[in-house]
């Protein structure tokens, strides 16, 4: 029996997946030494769905596991933890993977590794202040090893980012600051790896602002604030795709 | 008042981390823009490499030191009491949550900061840590109680762990004795048979000032040194239940959640006696002096006393 959680953040997870998957499957090097091996950190943690589908594909956990998730029995927690294999930083908490990230960056250039760490944030994210006290710091330290990815998919808990706080400012406030600032479209593979090529030349952090849709493909929930869709609408979903 | 001849904890503990410093080329120190009143520049005169100041930035402070320990370094964040709790949740979300090797060192804590007044004073912080799993709290009681227990938290206790320490008013209480110190155990500065004083930091001073009163008036009272605040030592607090069958607590710190609320637990569990809390119910106010506010708040030996003549009546 099918097994569906009505819980799981979707929008969010499929503002995301193009950008996870990229990032998994073409650049991220694994590996069991911390500083010649890069971290993938899903600070925006309630895509965790999206990590979790590709974690499957990598093998790190069972496709069984994935039905489960959110159970009481399943190793699949609504937010990453980093005792689940292939996760990196337990997330959920929205602003602090930013500062964790530098924090990795740094001790990579202090050891002389050769490990990069990707970033992945929200817009609405971008309301934290904890961000701000992150971006300035990742340039004060000259981390070249560090990129951020930033979702700009318009919508946050409750309603249009734009209805919340401006949001359009951030690419200029990044670049003011000192980040080398990239855009792509988040959900074309092409885009996203001749922006992510560019952004490993770089002698800067990077800051890649990637135009997403919440919900993408989704006819339910596509471009709206809604994260959750009903069974029907979600086995509607899978038979189409 | 005896200010003994040690130097302040802070200057202790700054000295001493640039010793720890020598012997551990892994330990980096980060601060939010407090490296000269915490006296962690001692550190970053000795190792300029191993030295972060991220700005005034307490919530980042904290996750940038997870970072560093995800890739094998020991960072110690160093910083006032007070601004280490904005960063609450990124210490619970994040570096315990992970378990992660990170050590919170936090200076001007309780009164310590007399001057600035109660924005500046943290006196719900014990509590606040002392909440959050894989956490452990130590509470030094003076420099000497520094000397025996900063080299254990840097060189061989791994996980998060809250490390509280005070400003410039360091009486002696625990110099000359003999103890080594281990995580989960405390320490009879004094023994007694009719009740039992119990806590942690510089207010074990009173302590001391209290048993000797009550000697006087023939009542004999142990003086207890928790300083492990996180893990308790259960059984030395249960000795004392039923050895004197009274337990007064006192602490630089709100009674709710904190030391006294530690011992009560223990003692509710393994062996009920009356108790007595002293600590604070309410925020703090500038003072010229960190001993004035002790008194003020009634934060001292005159407090034991009563409380002692209330219990044995």
């Amino acid at each position: 029996m099918l097994f569906y959680d009505e819980t799981i953040h979707v929008g969010s997870s499929l503002s995301s997946i193009e950008i996870l998957t990229t990032l998994l499957f073409r650049y991220i090097r694994e590996g069991k030494d911390p500083i010649n091996k890069d971290w993938l950190i899903l600070s925006k943690g309630h895509a965790a769905p999206a990590l979790y589908a590709l974690l499957v594909e990598k093998g790190y956990i069972s496709e069984d596991e994935l039905w489960k998730i959110q159970d009481i029995s399943s190793i699949l927690q609504g937010h990453p933890e980093i005792y689940i294999p292939g996760v990196d930083m337990s997330t959920g908490s929205l602003g602090q993977g930013l500062s964790f990230g530098v924090g990795i960056a740094q001790g990579i250039k202090m050891k002389g590794g050769s490990g990069r760490v990707f970033v992945i944030m929200g817009d609405g994210e971008q309301d934290e202040g904890e961000v701000w006290e992150a971006m300035t710091h990742a340039v004060a330290r000259k981390l070249n090893n560090l990129i951020a990815l930033i979702e700009m998919n318009g919508f946050q808990l409750d309603g249009a980012t734009s209805e919340i706080k401006p949001k359009e400012f951030l690419p200029n406030v990044w670049r003011e600051v000192g980040w080398e600032v990239l855009s792509c479209d988040g959900h074309d593979f092409v885009s996203l790896i001749n922006t992510i090529d560019e952004a490993l030349k770089a002698k800067a952090p990077v800051a890649i602002f990637a135009k997403t849709v919440r919900g993408k493909g989704l006819k339910a929930i596509e471009n709206t604030a809604n994260q959750r869709v009903g069974l029907n609408d979600a086995r509607k979903f899978l038979i189409d795709a | 008042m005896m200010q003994g001849n040690s130097l302040s904890m802070r200057e202790t503990f700054g000295k001493l981390l640039v010793e720890l410093g020598k012997i551990n080329k892994d330990l980096v120190v980060i601060t939010a823009d407090v490296g000269s009143s915490t006296k962690a520049i001692y550190f970053k005169e000795a190792f300029p490499d191993r030295y972060f100041n991220v700005g005034i930035s307490e919530q980042h402070m904290v996750n940038f030191a997870a970072g560093l320990a995800t890739v094998g370094f020991k960072p110690l964040v160093v910083s006032f009491a007070m601004f280490l709790m904005r960063a609450w949740e990124q210490i619970r979300n994040s570096v315990a949550r992970m378990n992660l090797d990170v050590k919170f060192a936090a200076t001007h804590a309780g009164f310590s900061d007399s001057g600035d007044g109660s924005s500046h004073q943290a006196l719900e912080d014990i509590a606040l840590m002392r909440t959050i799993p894989n956490m452990k709290v130590i509470v030094p009681a003076d420099s000497a109680d520094i000397k025996r227990t900063l080299p254990v938290v840097i060189n061989e206790l791994k996980g998060p762990l809250y490390y509280r320490i005070g400003r410039d008013y360091t009486p002696t209480i625990t110099e000359g004795l003999d103890y080594d110190f281990k995580l989960g155990k405390g320490y009879v500065l004094r023994d007694g048979e009719d009740l039992a004083i119990m806590g942690a930091g510089v207010v074990l001073y009173d302590a001391l000032r209290a048993a000797e009163e009550l000697e006087k008036m023939g009542i004999s009272a142990a003086v207890i040194n928790l300083l492990s605040i996180k893990p308790i030592d259960e059984d030395l607090i249960e000795y004392y239940a039923r050895r004197t069958g009274r337990i007064i607590t006192i602490e630089e710190h709100s009674i709710y959640g904190g030391i006294g609320s530690a011992v009560a637990e223990v003692v509710v569990k393994r062996y009920p006696v009356p108790m007595r809390f002293i600590g604070t119910t309410t925020f703090g106010r500038s003072a010229r002096s960190q001993r004035d506010l002790l008194d003020f708040y009634g934060i001292n030996s005159k407090s034991i006393i009563n409380a002692a003549l209330e219990l044995v009546k």
